[in-house]
């Protein structure tokens, strides 16, 4: 299959057995391709359990790939790096770390020299909205300041690509829809590419460009549906169009959905 | 059992524990209850003054011996020998957790002695250590740090596994290097078990340092005990029961004011990055 | 067999070391009186399952530590759980746990030989006292911890107060009574050892010290082991037993 020109994401038959430490192996994710363009953000929406977050970790180079391709940039993955920036659902601060200090490891490792760092943390850190937090340790804030810290740090190493896996899904409805709103702004100001995991039919239509829609494990791409809409309209949530669109993708989901749900849990 | 604490967050980044004085008194209630039960039962005349004796007759000889310097050299004794093999088994457990967790091979090798050492009464090795090590500290102190290094090790070997993928993972992503995930991440992760590790550690430090000075003799307050058990010395033997519950009680405080301080940022029993 | 191979390699390291201690014995790298060759210990060993001694003095010793551990757990569990149950006792025996906690439990060798003098009753009062605690612990948490719902379910069904306890409590501290158990089990072993070797006239941790004081070393080389792995049995026997236990809860 010949990658498209200008993909900076290309997933080519991808597939990942998951192995427990104890019972059968089992596939995760079963000949997935995909491809991404730069600074585009695309949603994988599925039930859980059916392999997408899988699929953001081999993105990311967490897990190994076994079977298939995945190239960034035309270079296929090995590892984790700088490059793809990840944030995690139950945030991954390091809870000793202040929120600054936790700002401030990728710059470290970076090597940049000190004031460069500490101005860089600074204002991202403004730029989330913690101005005046920057001493508090992790345990002292609420959830969706805690997710604010983790975008901060891992906006601060400036990825080219941003990996999330349903970052807002241990947040409250209130704050939950507040981040949701902050993450476009901040993708507007500064755009990458961003690979948005979730289960939320109607934050992936929010959200993102392009919904890739997953299906029950073992993960395949079932459908990928373009949601281009004015996200300026702040009654975007109302609009006939809008609403169509996430019952179409609802559909591909539901039976999906039911499928997991009888899938028994490991 | 627990008693109730006030923890209050007062500002952002500052947590202020408010000391009550109904919370020390209450502490110090059960104690003075035991005393007091201690006097009333030596005066009911339920017991002969040598299976109990009298409180007074215990207290004047602690003092008797605060007095004379016995109590001090005794005591500085028995601790330092404790903190010493204490000493020796929080670097040396924490170094060979590290290493198990880190290289298969390691691993592989040190697993069944652990195994297989851990519930081994290993005092009975005392006189194996006094063939090759003498009759002074140095066989005490071994004898000490080779007690109290298995639990350091299975914690620091517990902790280190049971780390967030996530946070190892967030590390990588930001660009840490092997070396580097070890002391940035792993050590303070793997902290709090680390430290209850070493909570383990230190009472069995006082444990088998009184053990091996009762076998052995010489100074410490374990000699001077076995040797007032052996002259019929009552006062004697309960004033080291005494001295040896201080020294663990203070012991125990220091730990745990320790670990405060340590994990100041930890929210105990509740993981911060959970949500 | 695959079972076989993986335990086999999982303990191969003790068969290095003990491969290690015979050639460096045998070569004579060490002082023949600071390490006997495993060989010669194990030929002593041999040689001291053949006396009436030995077997006398490990039923000595293995009868006290039964002995205290019994009523340590006996008494102990029904401490834990009557405190647990009811306020006025907790009230009462409270200060006593929480004053006996932190106290070093060695610290009352002296003190039961002083009572009891070197024979079995000072060592079965030391074991039963250093013992109780891990197993008053145990029981007070796991009683403690039965589930309310269960035991409203008893009362309605017409349970007195000590059916209850019987029926619904006790079951439910099972579990952390036995972990309290096997605490015990090793504070025994130790108390047991230490105590002999300092202050008794018969037993294992004697025969270690008598047989090291006369330099029959090898002898005294194979009950040293002799000890350790009894203590390492007790708790592989004792982890073994709990699981099936716990199995058909």
């Amino acid at each position: 299959m010949h990658a498209q020109a200008g993909s900076q994401i290309v997933v080519e038959n991808l597939s990942h057995m998951y192995r427990p430490a104890r019972g059968q192996p089992v596939l995760a994710v079963d000949n997935v391709s995909l491809e991404v363009r730069p600074q585009e953000f695309l949603a994988l929406l599925g039930p859980s359990g059916c392999g997408k977050s899988t699929l953001l970790y081999l993105m990311g180079g967490f897990l190994p790939v076994e079977k298939g391709r995945i190239l960034i940039d035309g270079k296929p993955v090995t590892g984790p790096g700088p490059d793809r920036g990840v944030v995690f659902q139950h945030f991954a601060l390091f809870p000793w770390k202040t929120v600054r200090a936790n700002v401030l490891y990728g710059l470290e490792r970076a090597g940049l020299p000190r004031d460069e760092r500490l101005k860089r943390a600074q204002a991202y850190i403004d730029m989330v909205g913690l101005q005046g937090f920057e001493d508090s340790y992790p345990s002292q804030l609420s959830g969706g300041m805690r997710q604010r810290t983790a975008i901060a740090r891992t906006l601060a190493i400036d990825p080219d690509i941003l990996l999330m896996d349903e970052p807002f899904g241990a947040l409250d409805a209130q704050t939950r829809s507040l981040m949701q709103s902050e993450l476009l702004a901040i993708w507007r100001r500064s755009p990458k590419t961003v690979i948005f995991v979730t289960h939320d039919v109607q934050e992936a239509c929010y959200l993102a460009e392009r919904v890739a829609v997953m299906s029950a494990r073992p993960g395949r791409i079932k459908a990928i549906v373009e949601t281009k809409f004015d996200r300026s309209d702040p009654h975007l949530f109302k609009q006939p169009a809008f609403v169509d669109k996430v019952d179409e993708i609802w559909e591909l989901v539901r039976n999906e959905a039911l499928l997991a749900q009888r899938l028994v849990a490991h | 059992m627990a008693m109730s604490e006030t923890l209050s967050y007062l500002r952002r980044g500052r947590v202020v524990r408010r000391h009550s004085w109904r919370y020390t008194i209450m502490a110090c209630l059960p104690l003075v209850v035991l005393l007091a039960a201690w006097e009333l039962t030596t005066r009911s005349g339920l017991v002969t003054p040598f299976m109990l004796p009298p409180l007074s007759a215990v207290f004047g000889r602690i003092m008797e011996d605060a007095a004379s310097g016995e109590l001090a050299s005794a005591v500085g004794t028995t601790l330092w020998r404790a903190l010493a093999g204490f000493g020796i088994s929080a670097v040396g457990g924490i170094a060979l957790g590290i290493l198990i967790s880190q290289y298969k091979t390691v691993r592989w090798f040190f697993d069944p002695i652990i195994s297989v050492g851990f519930p081994m009464p290993k005092i009975a090795f005392l006189p194996i250590m006094i063939l090759w090590l003498g009759l002074f500290d140095v066989s005490k102190i071994t004898m000490i740090a080779f007690n109290a290094i298995f639990p350091v090790v299975t914690a620091t070997i517990a902790g280190i596994e049971g780390v967030e993928k996530q946070i190892i993972w967030s590390a990588q992503n930001l660009g840490a290097s092997r070396k580097r995930l070890m002391w940035d991440v792993l050590l303070p992760a793997a902290l709090p078990q680390i430290l209850t590790g070493l909570q383990v550690a230190l009472p069995i430090a006082l444990i088998v340092g009184i053990l091996t000075e009762m076998a052995m003799g010489g100074y410490g307050v374990g000699a001077t005990m076995q040797t007032a058990s052996r002259m019929a010395d009552s006062p004697g033997v309960f004033a080291g029961i005494i001295e040896i519950a201080i020294v663990g009680y203070v012991l125990v405080q220091a730990m745990a004011f320790v670990r405060r301080r340590l994990l100041m940022w930890h929210p105990e029993a509740l993981d911060a990055t959970a949500a | 067999m695959a079972g076989l191979t993986a335990r086999l390699i999982r303990y191969s390291p003790l068969l290095i070391l003990a491969v290690l201690w015979q050639a460096v014995a045998q070569f004579g790298l060490v002082a023949r009186s600071a390490l006997p060759p495993l060989s010669d210990v194990i030929k002593a060993w041999f040689a001291l399952a053949a006396t009436s001694g030995f077997w006398f003095n490990a039923v000595d010793s293995l009868y006290r530590a039964f002995a205290g551990l019994a009523l340590a757990i006996v008494i102990g569990a029904a401490i834990g759980i009557a405190m647990a149950s009811s306020k006025p006792v907790r009230a009462v025996l409270n200060p006593i746990v929480e004053v006996f906690y932190p106290l070093p439990k060695s610290a009352l060798i002296p003190v039961t030989a002083l009572w009891l003098g070197f024979g079995d009753t000072s060592k079965i009062l030391l074991i039963f006292l250093g013992c109780m605690l891990p197993v008053t612990l145990g029981a007070y948490n796991g009683a403690r911890g039965a589930e309310q719902t269960l035991m409203w379910s008893a009362r309605s069904l017409g349970a007195s107060r000590l059916r209850m306890l019987m029926d619904v409590v006790f079951p439910s501290a099972v579990p952390e009574i036995l972990n309290g158990i096997r605490t015990a089990l090793a504070t025994s072993f130790v108390l047991l050892v230490s105590s002999e070797m300092i202050a008794a006239r018969s037993g294992l941790g004697f025969m270690i010290g008598f047989l090291g004081d006369g330099g029959n070393f090898d002898a005294m080389f194979a009950v040293v082991f002799t000890v350790a792995f009894m203590g390492f049995i007790a708790d592989r026997l004792y982890q073994y037993a709990m699981a099936r236990t716990l199995q058909w809860r």
